[in-house]
């Protein structure tokens, strides 16, 4: 197959499958289970152990495929292979820079934490916010028919009616 | 009958089963348990079959082992 090397690469040109050999140095377990989850819908996949690392033989799903068609799907397979190894490395270098930017996002986003006598010289009693426009009414409030005592919607709220 | 090996220390013997469970009504799986791998031999009415069996049998294994895997690290 033209663009891989020979020594990583054989085909099982009969049962329309192809192995490839990934050398466990250079691509972590992570990537290799990145790249064989993303091939899962296209092609069957399984792993095995090799002695130089592993060994993902790709299969095609449908028997009557074009061998020739196995060369880019192990393009694209080490091409995968590589971006999950590559973000595999950014992810554990920047583990440190992610945790403490997260921390910060989380922190500043619950903000400073209310002290007990904070709470207690806390007013409940006052209205949360005005609303002249009804705004924050319900519909059978605002809208309700009036009952018979003359006072409108269920709550006996002022509606827009008066 | 084709043998599917599934080694250990990259599959999980939970999904392995799960998988056996789910396609036992395809075909005649068998599975073995050796040190290294989970051993599943698969036969079915023709070797066109089998292959389909095997393979659909193994990617539903390794998506299920991948998830759990992903899953305990979170």
């Amino acid at each position: 197959m033209q663009g891989l090397p020979p020594s990583i690469l054989s085909a099982d040109l009969a049962d329309n499958a192809v192995a490839i050999t990934v050398d466990a140095d250079l691509y972590p377990l992570d990537a290799i289970y990145g790249a064989s989850f993303t091939f899962l819908d296209r092609c069957f996949v399984f792993l095995e152990r090799s002695a130089s690392g592993f060994r993902v033989t790709l299969g095609a799903k449908d028997p009557r495929t074009d061998p020739a068609a196995l060369r880019p799907l192990v393009g694209e397979f080490a091409n995968e292979l590589l971006a999950c190894a590559w973000r595999a490395r950014i992810t554990e270098k920047n583990r440190a820079t992610i945790e403490a930017v997260t921390m910060q996002a989380i922190g500043g986003a619950m903000g400073p934490a209310a002290s007990l006598d904070e709470l207690e010289d806390f007013d409940f009693s006052e209205e949360p916010f005005e609303d002249p426009l009804g705004i924050a009414m319900s519909w059978e409030e605002k809208y309700g028919k009036k009952s018979s005592d003359g006072v409108d919607g269920a709550d006996g709220g002022d509606g827009e009616s008066e | 009958m084709r043998e599917l090996r599934f080694d250990k220390t990259l599959y999980e013997g939970t999904q392995v089963d799960a998988a056996v469970k789910l396609y036992a009504g395809y075909g005649t799986l068998t599975l073995e348990d050796s040190d290294a791998a989970w051993i599943v031999r698969v036969e079915a009415s023709s070797r066109a079959r089998e292959r389909r069996l095997a393979g659909e049998l193994a990617n539903y294994a390794l998506g299920l082992s991948i998830r759990t895997r992903r899953e305990r690290e979170a």
